[in-house]
């Protein structure tokens, strides 16, 4: 994969442009989620109040990219790479505002609950979770921007340790409910939390979906992952 | 970014071009036009490279690729209209329906009403638009008498999509038709033999894009009954109207596959540096 | 950087613009002077040309003398065809103008009608044999000397010595004249006889249909005969092919070879080999077809060229062979730029004079050709002849001869453009 060589030096900057824009849109999605993340972790409402007022310039890159991709398949008519090129970049803007919604949903839980006096003692299970997010979020990031469809299949096999990181927070959390009714509240709080978490590791997946279609041209949604594994990439 | 690309030129570069090395799908299962081990020369200069290919019963098979890559050069020798060049040789097996359509006993001008073919530049005879479409068939005496003539001409034009224009203009001068229509009327002279597989050399390559498109949407029409074998420029053309696409590069046959595969993911560095707008 | 080469361009404009003029005139003043050298060429020949058309007839009255001729009404057309008339006519002009009493002026007495007036009293009389014994009005072809100074050309005041018609014949044409006996004419004569020693009698019917069935020989053999070699080498011939080359060098060359050189080998192969009459149509036409056939071997290559291949492809295409695409569309199409250049060459062999020369067409010949195995000769040639010819009254005769042969020319271009047209029409 490679965006520049076309005849046209003026297509080259356009391709270019979409996917530096891209790689704007996740770092600054990235840097959203970490300090949801971190508003959560370290109970600081001030930061939690920031984060959940700041979504309107990922919202904003959504649309400009969009039209920038309109535009190109308009006027230039991609194929091969290039057409997938601009598909996957379409489906990726997407999953990172959905990213970027979900980090302001849990800076919202993180300023309701930092009023709160204690987190009750889920703080190392989220802790854990949110580092598994980060990792993942980050490298669909880094495989996008390299390319690298073999890294982007090693983040897919997360999932099921992704799973169980939710789940764990999911059963400790009914359990603090069933201790306590007056910790209903703050369980749910921090269980939408981990269930926004879930989400933002999906959408990274999903990234990394894009990236295999982008680079291999084929699409591995809905399928067996371990069948595309063996098939495609039997060295990783 | 580049750690991929090279990563991805590498496990493209194991496609050898050198010895008859097509990627994808050259050959299929059930081929109306069987061609192997296809070279032609032009005095010393050799324009085609060993050419594996099928062509499938009512498919229309597209074959782009830049000037000069041979790909006329091929669909020329599928009717054997090279023969009119003297300095041109041609060999490899041609075989159409199973039957050499090189062998000694094989007749070129036969051969021509079975496989027909259409031209870049439309070029109707200097006759009446009437007479256009029933050259063919006088020639070949395919009519009995002038009834059936006229029902092979009104036929003839209605499946080429010009019949409405011109029905009460038959006997006006062809030549005096637009472009298109002269396009669409060459391809009802070309009908009106019946032949078994049509071939067509960038028939819209000196049209506007609504006679083009009229002339695309007929393709995929006749694509039913007719085999079909188009060389275009266009690859959005190509894109539109084939079920199979050629890619051929200095005279060799580089990839052939679906298609879409083709248009969205193909399999070897060249046709996709040409059908991106890549430099070769 | 635009204002700079705006500049720049502007001042060389002007000189761009004074050359295209000057080359604008330099084209106006040549057609000027080849339309000058055109209008000089037709002043003249129409000026000396035209009072040709007309010839001066006398007109007397003859008492058919059946005691002179010796005969009766009822001899037979033997008896009558070998009777004396110009003693008839002599007799006539001796009662008119009896001051004759010279030998010489008897004998000019007896010139002022043409000799060929005996013959057409006898005709006549032959024609109606009841006339004998009766007086009737005859108009006689007038001697060319009375033609001549009718015409104008010979000046009265001369002094006597230096004129053709003397003092005394003065006196008689003056005395016809009051008469009303001697008058200008249409000259029917000029166009229904053939050639003769007495200009008065000497007509360019024998050349024209001499160059006519000349021409028919030369366009029967040389028309199929170049296309067909035209359409060979286009068409069919192997390319680089070293026998197709030197063939091709040698049409070439042909159409370069002095016309004469056509002649001498007429003289050699179609005379002395094969035994082809001497002036005849038949002899001429086939040198003539040896001289035009390389002009529309090339014309019509030229021709059969400038047919768009993308004809031959289609009729190729749809299963059309080598031979029907040819004669059925090439050739057609071809064919205005062959007519064109088949006419050319036709009209280059109409003017030929040299090579006819080696061929015997040249000779004297007074009848009018019935065939193309009989003598005849041509309209370039009587025009040499005539122009050779020191009577006074040829001059005229030649540049009419000229005049018939330029609409002769004309004739055939027009035909060539109605042919051209009607082909092309065909789109």
């Amino acid at each position: 994969m490679e965006l520049g060589q076309h005849i046209s030096q003026r297509y080259n900057a356009e391709l270019e442009d979409i996917r530096n824009k891209v790689m704007t849109m996740g770092g600054l999605v990235e840097k959203q989620t970490s300090e949801a993340i971190k508003a959560l972790l370290d109970r600081d409402g001030e930061l939690a109040n920031e984060v959940a007022s700041s979504d309107d310039v990922i919202n904003q890159m959504e649309v400009d990219i969009d039209e920038e991709c309109t535009r190109v398949i308009a006027l230039r008519q991609p194929t091969a790479g290039d057409l997938r090129l601009v598909i996957a970049v379409v489906k990726v803007i997407t999953d990172l505002e959905r990213i970027g919604d979900e980090a302001a949903k849990i800076a919202h839980y993180a300023k309701k609950l930092a009023k709160k006096e204690t987190v009750t003692g889920m703080h190392a299970e989220l802790s854990h979770l949110s580092q598994l997010i980060m990792s993942m979020l980050q490298d669909s990031l880094d495989a996008f921007a390299r390319l690298d469809s073999e890294q982007a299949i090693k983040i897919l096999s997360q999932d099921i340790k992704l799973h169980k990181e939710f789940n764990v927070i999911s059963r400790l959390s009914i359990t603090h409910m069933m201790e306590d009714q007056r910790n209903i509240k703050q369980a749910l709080q921090v269980n939408w939390c981990a269930r926004s978490l879930e989400r933002i590791g999906a959408h990274s997946q999903n990234l990394c979906e894009y990236v295999i279609y982008l680079v291999n041209g084929k699409d591995i949604r809905h399928t067996n992952l371990e069948h595309v594994r063996r098939k495609y990439f039997p060295e990783v | 970014m580049t750690e991929a690309m090279t990563h991805n030129i590498e496990n493209r570069d194991e496609f050898n071009v050198e010895i008859n090395g097509t990627v994808g799908k050259p050959l299929i299962d059930d081929p109306k036009f069987t061609t192997r081990n296809v070279d032609v020369h032009y005095g010393d200069k050799q324009a085609i490279f060993g050419v594996d290919l099928d062509v499938g019963k009512n498919e229309v098979l597209a074959m782009i690729g830049p000037s000069g890559c041979g790909k006329s050069t091929y669909l020329r020798c599928l009717n054997r209209m090279n023969d009119t060049i003297p300095i041109c040789k041609v060999t490899g097996d041609f075989k159409l329906d199973g039957e050499d359509i090189y062998a000694k006993n094989q007749d070129p001008v036969l051969l021509r009403s079975r496989v027909g073919i259409v031209f870049q530049k439309p070029n109707p005879f200097p006759k009446s638009i009437y007479d256009n479409v029933a050259y063919g068939a006088r020639l070949h005496g395919l009519t009995s008498n002038r009834a059936e003539l006229d029902d092979l001409v009104e036929k003839s034009l209605i499946r080429a999509g010009l019949f409405k224009e011109v029905k009460d203009d038959l006997h006006k001068p062809g030549t005096g038709l637009s472009g298109g229509q002269q396009q669409r009327l060459c391809i009802a002279r070309t009908i009106a033999v019946d032949p078994e597989v049509i071939l067509m050399d960038e028939p819209t390559s000196a049209l506007d894009p609504i006679a083009t498109a009229l002339i695309e949407e007929l393709m995929i029409e006749l694509s039913g009954k007719y085999t079909i074998a188009i060389v275009t420029h266009s690859m959005q053309q190509a894109a539109r109207v084939s079920s199979r696409t050629a890619y051929f590069h200095m005279g060799k046959l580089v990839e052939v596959n679906d298609t879409d595969s083709v248009f969205t993911n193909p399999e070897h560095q060249l046709t996709e540096n040409y059908i991106t707008g890549r430099f070769g | 950087m635009s204002t700079h080469n705006t500049d720049k361009i502007k001042a060389k404009l002007k000189k761009r613009y004074a050359k295209e003029r000057r080359f604008r005139a330099y084209g106006i003043a040549s057609l000027a002077i080849s339309f000058l050298f055109l209008l000089t060429l037709m002043v003249n020949i129409f000026s000396t040309g035209l009072p040709a058309f007309q010839q001066s007839y006398i007109k007397l009255d003859i008492h058919i003398d059946a005691e002179v001729l010796g005969v009766t009404k009822a001899s037979d057309r033997e008896a009558l065809f070998s009777a004396n008339y110009s003693k008839l006519v002599k007799g006539t002009l001796k009662e008119m103008f009896p001051d004759a009493k010279t030998r010489k002026e008897k004998r000019a007495r007896n010139k002022l009608v043409s000799n060929s007036a005996s013959y057409d009293l006898r005709d006549h009389v032959i024609e109606n044999p009841e006339l004998i014994g009766t007086t009737q009005s005859f108009w006689f072809l007038a001697k060319d000397d009375v033609d001549v100074y009718m015409k104008g050309k010979i000046d009265r005041n001369l002094p006597e010595d230096d004129r053709r018609i003397k003092d005394f014949q003065l006196t008689w044409i003056d005395q016809l004249q009051e008469e009303g006996r001697l008058e200008k004419r249409f000259n029917t004569t000029f166009f229904t006889s053939g050639d003769s020693r007495e200009p008065e009698q000497a007509g360019i019917k024998g050349a024209l249909i001499g160059s006519l069935l000349t021409m028919l020989v030369t366009m029967a053999l040389s028309f199929p005969i170049g296309v067909l070699a035209a359409v060979y080498l286009e068409e069919f011939a192997p390319q680089n092919n070293r026998w197709v080359d030197i063939i091709e060098i040698n049409i070439n060359n042909l159409a370069a070879v002095p016309s004469i050189v056509f002649g001498l080998l007429g003289l050699a192969v179609f005379i002395a080999l094969f035994g082809v009459p001497r002036s005849a149509p038949l002899v001429g036409g086939l040198v003539l077809t040896l001289m035009t056939l390389p002009t529309i071997i090339i014309a019509s290559r030229a021709a059969i060229k400038s047919v768009p291949p993308s004809i031959r492809e289609a009729a190729l295409g749809l299963g059309a062979s080598k031979v029907q695409t040819t004669f059925g569309h090439v050739v057609p199409l071809a064919m205005p730029g062959i007519l064109t250049g088949s006419i050319i060459g036709m009209a280059q062999a109409l003017g030929e004079t040299a090579p006819l020369l080696m061929i015997g067409m040249v000779a004297f010949v007074a009848d009018v050709p019935q065939g193309i195995l009989d003598p005849a000769t041509v309209m370039p040639v009587q025009i040499y002849l005539w122009s050779d010819s020191p009577e006074r009254a040829f001059t005229e005769r030649t540049s009419a001869a000229i005049m018939v042969l330029l609409a002769f020319l004309v004739v055939m271009n027009f035909i060539a453009v109605m042919l051209r047209k009607k082909f092309e029409r065909k789109w």
